[in-house]
């Protein structure tokens, strides 16, 4: 062992920060009807998954919002088995998966009794966490 | 495009990488900004502009590229502080380039710098995952760096086959060259046993396959052909000749592909095409790039184009990117083995590069043949691209 050297403690410093998500509230709010959005812009067709307000390619802030379902399918995943910061509330190693449901790719959480594999056919539904946040959660389809 | 004004690297240095908590990030950045001083042979005085990079965050001082630009004897001499996630030295040292390439200075430094071991584990997760998009992923599903790169080991390993062997092969290849280097974190051997064997972070990805949490500091010294004569340095100078750098889109799901990184294929046809790089395999003689995780060099691989897409598995289990194979890569210990101190991952490359084109890496040095390297910095997992070629 190194010998102890002589260190102090800085002055707690809490960062919690106002998200301003009044532009997207539609999808914020669809989460707690049971319900995912993306964005279509009215203008050049582009679609964006998460949504945005306004469109990255044509500069058009015309946007329409699209709901997102059916049967996705996994594109990646990972299960986690260090938490982050803010994450303490997982009992257990959590999965993380993206999967694409037509023109969107969606990311969340994926439940079942073993893990996914890249191509498994998924269902998305909606609930809050042990967290409180409400958020996309995969089933076996 | 642009001028013929040639650009070199005339004094590099590198601290001790590892858990440095007996220093403060001005006393970290002081120790290799001395050694690249010396080693360029000028004074502190000779510098116009000084580039501090630093991903930052995890150090008490969110702020700090004045602190280190006073603490260096910089005062009045910039400093410009950059920021590229883990891809921050490259970025730096594109500024300290870019400023001398354009005339503005003639002499100019670029300082890479990370204290990552101020707060603890799950502080220094979340400030990663929060990295990516925090709104649209972190705050809903607690990513991390290490899920990222796994999210993109598990599409790689689905399409291609590639396996946790594999993946255990470029550890164990980094941490055996790692042992003889005297600047790395961690100097010792691993089997492939205790790789593969080890415990999970982020399935599939498994403790021995991701680096670890490092502090560290880098400088490089970078001069106009002209200074570097006035300097007396010619025979010293290793030269930019080759510059490439992309992006890619924060939000996992605005993705097109996850078995490769857009971003490097981009970066490096660019640097090749401008360094005149025909074919990597057989015109560089040394690499190092960016294995963040043992997936990110696998990809690498293939991305950078040294072997065909979903062949970067063989091509670790060939020994292909060893001593003596087709191209030694990370011969100083890669990200894994020496350390990822993010600010000064991509400004350490240039250190380990110069040197072995200088022929100075003692154990670790590689023949020379074409007497060009390339450096290869990667921030998340393909938001930021930078490839740099490096002559003599
Ligand atoms: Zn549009």
């Amino acid at each position: 062992m190194a010998e102890e050297k002589f260190k102090m403690e800085s002055r707690t410093f809490v960062l919690k920060h106002e998200l301003p998500v009044s532009r997207v509230e539609k999808y914020w709010k669809g989460l707690e009807e049971g319900k995912i959005y993306g964005t279509t812009c009215k203008s050049c067709g582009a679609k964006f998954s998460p949504p945005q307000a306004d469109c990255s390619y044509c500069y058009s802030s015309n946007m329409e919002w699209v709901e997102i379902g059916g049967e996705g399918e996994i594109e990646c995943f990972t299960q986690l088995y260090s938490f982050p910061q803010g994450f303490d509330f997982a009992e257990k190693p959590y999965i993380i998966a993206v999967a694409r449901f037509g023109d969107f790719k969606v990311m969340g959480w994926f439940e079942g009794e073993e893990l996914p594999e890249v191509g498994q056919k998924v269902k998305a539904e909606t609930k809050q966490d042990a967290s409180g946040v409400w958020k996309v959660y995969f089933t076996p389809a | 495009m642009g001028n013929d004004r040639r650009v070199g690297i005339i004094g590099v240095g590198c601290s001790k990488f590892g858990i440095r908590d007996e220093l403060t990030v001005q006393e970290l950045a002081f120790e290799a900004v001395k050694e690249a001083i010396e080693d360029a042979r000028i004074t502190r005085e000779d510098i116009e502009l000084s580039v501090a990079g630093t991903a930052g965050t995890r150090s008490y001082e969110l702020m700090p590229a004045v602190p280190i630009n006073e603490y260096c004897g910089f005062a009045g001499k910039g400093p410009i502080r950059v920021e590229a996630a883990c891809a921050t030295g490259s970025a730096a040292v594109y500024t300290a380039y870019a400023s001398v390439k354009a005339g503005i200075a003639d002499i100019a430094i670029a300082i890479g710098f990370e204290k990552m071991n101020e707060v603890d584990t799950p502080t220094s997760l979340a400030v990663g995952g929060r990295s990516g998009s925090y709104l649209w992923e972190f705050h809903q599903y607690g990513t991390t760096f290490p899920g990222y790169y796994a999210m993109h080991a598990s599409a790689h390993m689905a399409r291609y086959g590639t396996t946790d062997k594999q993946l255990a092969l470029v550890a164990v290849k980094n941490h055996r060259n790692a042992a003889k280097n005297p600047k790395a974190q961690f100097q010792k051997e691993i089997s492939l046993e205790k790789a593969v064997s080890s415990r999970y972070v982020a399935y599939p990805l498994r403790l021995f396959d991701c680096s670890a949490i490092t502090d560290g500091s880098s400088a490089a010294v970078i001069a106009s052909e002209e200074k570097i004569k006035e300097l007396g340095l010619k025979d010293k100078a290793v030269w930019v000749e080759g510059v490439g750098y992309s992006s890619d889109t924060a939000n996992m799901p605005k993705r097109v592909d996850y078995a490769g990184l857009k971003a490097t294929v981009e970066a490096s046809r660019m640097a090749y095409e401008m360094a005149g790089i025909e074919d990597p395999v057989k015109d560089l003689d040394v690499v190092a790039l960016h294995d963040c995780f043992t997936i990110a060099e696998i990809m690498a691989y293939e991305d950078l184009g040294f072997c065909r897409k979903g062949e970067g598995g063989k091509f670790i289990e060939n020994g292909d990117s060893d001593f003596g194979g087709k191209i030694p890569v990370n011969t100083f210990g890669g990200l894994k083995a020496k350390g990822h101190p993010l600010g000064a991952t991509g400004v350490a490359m240039f250190y380990e590069i110069v040197k072995q084109l200088r022929g100075e890496a003692k154990d670790l040095q590689v023949d020379l043949k074409t007497y060009k390297g390339l450096t290869h910095n990667i921030g998340g997992t393909g938001h930021f691209g930078w490839v740099f070629i490096l002559g003599v």
